[in-house]
């Protein structure tokens, strides 16, 4: 049984997640507060222990961010989950970046809010064309600006005989996605659904979907490498 | 004493003076004599005659006879104490046209003909070689010399020495009228070739505006190679033309160095847009003209007067030229170069009215031209001004550079804020267009649902589940109008997509099993956002239709490329709907929404099957609903 804690302003809003957290056999509400401070307290208690955390975004003192970069810091084993009205790819992308594992619909039925805490515990994480197509589109991006400085690395080296500069920095973007990733993000960039995407590429669902739960911890390791990467080119650190 | 004679010795003693410093101090080291011969016994003959008497070294036929040519015979007696065994040498300044020197009847030197002189012109000095064993105790010295009409023909004083006394009172003479002469032409030459690769190379850009050559630099440069010719004459004794037309071309020469100095300091001083300039300039080609005929006359047709006449005409003009340029020069705000110029000029014209003198009005054997000398003054200052004004052209040049660098720095400023300008517009622009077509969404989607929920709800006709129908499409609408403002411009693929992803919890909630057959497609070019907007409200009516309308279990979307553009089929289970009534409905806003917004749609409906086309711009869209 998952213990999960549910932050969300909206009073009505957070009991309605709450209860259908509740009326799931499989998952235990562990609490549920309104603030980003309240989070912090909650999270803090060593008393209080969670698998899963259903954050909004919009709270009255802060972003659910916070609250999701806290609780990975001190629970590493909780899988956040961001509660989105529109799933929109910015705030989805930003929060995948934050340590979220998936997003839920803000207007989805008690079943499929429960059901997706269960599928993402299970190794499943939703996610939609327009964040795929983004997704591929900045990887495509990436790959270029790479091959770039590797070749504007080279001709440096040639010049002076020195390694190339930049080759160990892009690293990370060049291995961020497998040749079987990338494919299943180009499918469901398409349309199609995990399903379908299985059958299509001879794999099975659960593979698919763990693709995709391996692309949101890599995206999430990947923003932070940059972050650490850009800092350094920068001399911040 | 008469001036000429005042001029006269006190040349004669310069020149001697400056032979005798050497000559008194080896002579104290020599042991032979040194003898200077003053008078000579002469047998002058003049068209056939022929007089014989005592006469003065230096002795100049023209003084005489100015009008006639002829020859003359020298003797030179003189006795030594014993016969010399050491070489001697003669120094003769000045023998000429022609002549042959014999030594106690020995031929010692020659040098052109006593009789015709149209070849060659002795000029310059002469250092003969005394061979051992010619010089006696007693010896003669015979000189005869031919001499032609008006060329200072005759002989100058006579040195004999021991070789190294001949040498050094040789020597003086050779750098005053050899390498004096030499060192002259080679500096005009030079002058002129700076001057000329300037004038080849350098543009100017004159008062109309229009890019030229400078002329300054032309008639410096052709003034020095003029100069360069007459200064060889007084150095060349074999010339290339035979010697009365050579002698022409140096006249013409000095005419072409004086004319093209005038010019060369009108230019310089700026009076070039004086209203008398033309009158100068056919003064000195009238000076040309008449000094061709003055040239020919004396030196083809034997009559001095006429070049004397014409060098005394050139003189005077360029005497008034010169006052006319230190008067400038003296005027408040004159340039340094108008100064320099009239002093060089002044100083020209000075030397040359001199030379005038000693060489034509009152010759003497030793005249010599000073002019060749000064000139080097007037070259000088010439080759200063003409580096003058090519550094100011050139600093000129880098300001206008500056300058253009500025102004090229100022529009490129002017046209980055343009186009800042216009940026900022077209944003404004692309803001004012988001925002309508925000607008409009809500209008037409999120508002319009509300208000048909909030009728639903007053009516109190309404189901619960209709009023939650409605407000379903007014929250699908809202994410699908979210998700517009993402979707790349004619890109149908991540269109369809978006909407299934948007959709379909609606169709399994509605039972409809979805088949998705949509391939990877091309861009559609003339697909903008708006265009894309009312495509996607339009499949999302279409889509509404089959869950509301259709009663069908199966809904299969297909999306192909095809020739016009792209193709994309709804094909459903259902039981259909009909046409007419559909045409009059929701079918009807379709079509009326594709017409607003540039696409064309054409639509067939018949039970079991309903098909849209809709073009835009040359790709043609097909959303056909069967």
């Amino acid at each position: 049984m998952w213990r999960v804690l549910v932050v969300e302003d909206d009073a009505e809003m957070r009991d309605f997640f709450a209860g259908s957290v509740a009326r799931c056999a499989d998952l235990a509400l562990a609490g549920s507060v309104g603030t980003v401070a309240e989070a912090r307290a909650w999270l803090d208690d060593a008393s209080n222990l969670v698998d899963v955390l259903l954050t909004d975004l919009g709270l009255p003192d802060g972003s659910g961010l916070e609250v999701i970069r806290h609780c990975v810091s001190l629970h590493p084993r909780c899988e956040p989950l961001v509660i989105s009205m529109f799933g929109d790819e910015d705030n989805v992308l930003t929060s995948i970046e934050a340590g979220a594992l998936g997003y839920i619909h803000k207007d989805a039925t008690p079943d499929d809010i429960a059901q997706t805490i269960l599928d993402m515990r299970a190794g499943a994480s939703p996610i939609s064309p327009m964040i795929a197509r983004r997704v591929l589109s900045k990887y495509r991006a990436d790959q270029v600006n790479a091959a770039n400085a590797a070749s504007i690395g080279a001709e440096v080296a040639a010049d002076s005989a020195g390694p190339a500069p930049d080759a160990a920095g892009n690293a990370p973007t060049r291995q961020l996605l497998s040749t079987r990733e990338q494919e299943v993000l180009a499918h469901i960039a398409r349309g199609f659904s995990y399903a379908e995407i299985a059958r299509l590429q001879s794999l099975s669902v659960h593979t698919v979907q763990s693709h995709i739960k391996n692309l949101y911890a890599k995206l999430s390791v990947h923003s932070r490498s940059e972050a650490v990467f850009e800092a350094t080119r920068m001399g911040l650190i | 004493m008469s001036l000429r004679h005042w001029c006269h010795r006190c040349w004669l003693g310069l020149v001697l003076w400056l032979a005798l410093i050497p000559l008194m101090a080896l002579t104290a080291q020599a042991q032979g004599p040194t003898l200077i011969f003053q008078t000579a016994q002469a047998e002058i003959t003049v068209q056939g005659q022929t007089t014989q008497r005592q006469v003065s070294l230096p002795y100049l036929r023209d003084r005489e006879h100015p009008a006639q040519s002829g020859w003359m015979v020298f003797e030179l007696r003189f006795s030594l104490a014993a016969p010399p065994l050491e070489p001697y040498g003669l120094t003769i300044p000045k023998i000429g046209n022609g002549y042959l020197v014999y030594l106690n009847g020995v031929l010692l030197d020659r040098f052109g003909d006593l009789t015709r002189h149209d070849r060659a012109d002795a000029k310059l000095p002469r250092l003969i070689a005394v061979p051992p064993g010619v010089l006696q105790s007693t010896n003669l010295l015979r000189l005869m010399v031919g001499a032609d009409v008006g060329r200072q023909g005759g002989l100058s004083t006579v040195t004999l020495a021991p070789m190294e006394l001949a040498r050094a009172a040789y020597v003086p003479f050779w750098r005053w009228r050899v390498l004096g002469m030499q060192m002259v032409a080679i500096f005009s030459a030079l002058i002129g070739l700076i001057g000329l690769l300037l004038w080849l190379t350098q543009p100017a850009v004159r008062a109309d505006g229009t890019v030229g050559r400078d002329a300054v630099y032309l008639y410096g440069s052709l003034a020095e190679f003029c100069w360069v010719f007459r200064v060889a004459d007084s150095v060349l004794e074999s010339p290339p033309l035979p010697l009365p037309w050579w002698s022409v071309w140096s006249a013409l020469s000095l005419w072409g160095w004086s004319s093209l100095t005038v010019l060369f300091c009108i230019e310089v001083v700026g009076w070039g847009k004086s209203g008398r300039l033309p009158a100068m300039r056919r003064w000195l080609g009238v000076l040309g003209l008449l000094g061709l005929g003055a040239a020919v006359a004396a030196r083809v047709y034997g009559w001095p007067p006429a070049l004397t006449v014409w060098y005394g005409l050139l003189g005077l003009t360029f005497l008034l030229f010169s006052l006319a340029l230190v008067w400038q020069a003296l005027q408040r705000g004159a340039g340094l170069n108008s100064r320099l110029l009239a002093f060089a000029i002044l100083v020209n014209v000075l030397m040359g009215l001199i030379d005038l003198y000693q060489l034509r009005v009152n010759p003497s054997m030793d005249g010599r031209t000073s002019l060749y000398y000064s000139s080097v003054l007037f070259g000088l200052i010439a080759a200063l001004i003409v580096l003058r004004r090519f550094s100011s052209v050139s600093r000129q040049a880098q300001h206008l550079m500056s300058n253009l660098n500025s102004l090229v720095q100022h529009k490129e400023q002017a046209l980055s804020i343009s186009y800042q300008r216009l940026e900022n517009i077209a944003r404004e622009q692309a803001r004012s267009g988001e925002r309508s077509r925000i607008l409009r969404d809500m209008h037409d989607g999120v508002g319009s649902h509300i208000s048909t929920a909030i009728r639903q709800l007053q009516s109190g006709r309404a189901s619960g589940d209709e009023v939650l129908q409605t407000l379903r499409d007014s929250l699908d609408q809202l994410k699908l109008s979210i998700d517009a403002m993402h979707l790349p411009p004619g890109d149908i693929t991540a269109l369809l997509a978006n909407l299934r992803y948007r959709l379909e919890p609606r169709l399994k909630a509605c039972g409809i099993e979805l088949e998705w057959a949509v391939d990877e497609l091309e861009p559609v070019a003339g697909l903008d956002a708006g265009a894309m907007r009312q495509l996607q409200f339009m499949l999302f009516e279409a889509i509404s239709n089959v869950m509301q309308h259709a009663q069908a279990s199966q809904l299969r979307i297909e999306a192909q490329q095809t020739a016009q553009g792209v193709c994309i089929g709804f094909v459903d289970n259902g039981s259909g709907f009909d046409a007419d009534w559909a045409s009059k409905q929701a079918l009807k806003a379709l079509r009326a929404r594709a017409q607003a917004t540039g696409l064309q749609c054409t639509m067939l409906s018949q039970p079991g099957r309903t098909v849209f086309e809709i073009a835009a711009g040359r790709a043609v869209l097909s959303a056909s609903i069967v």
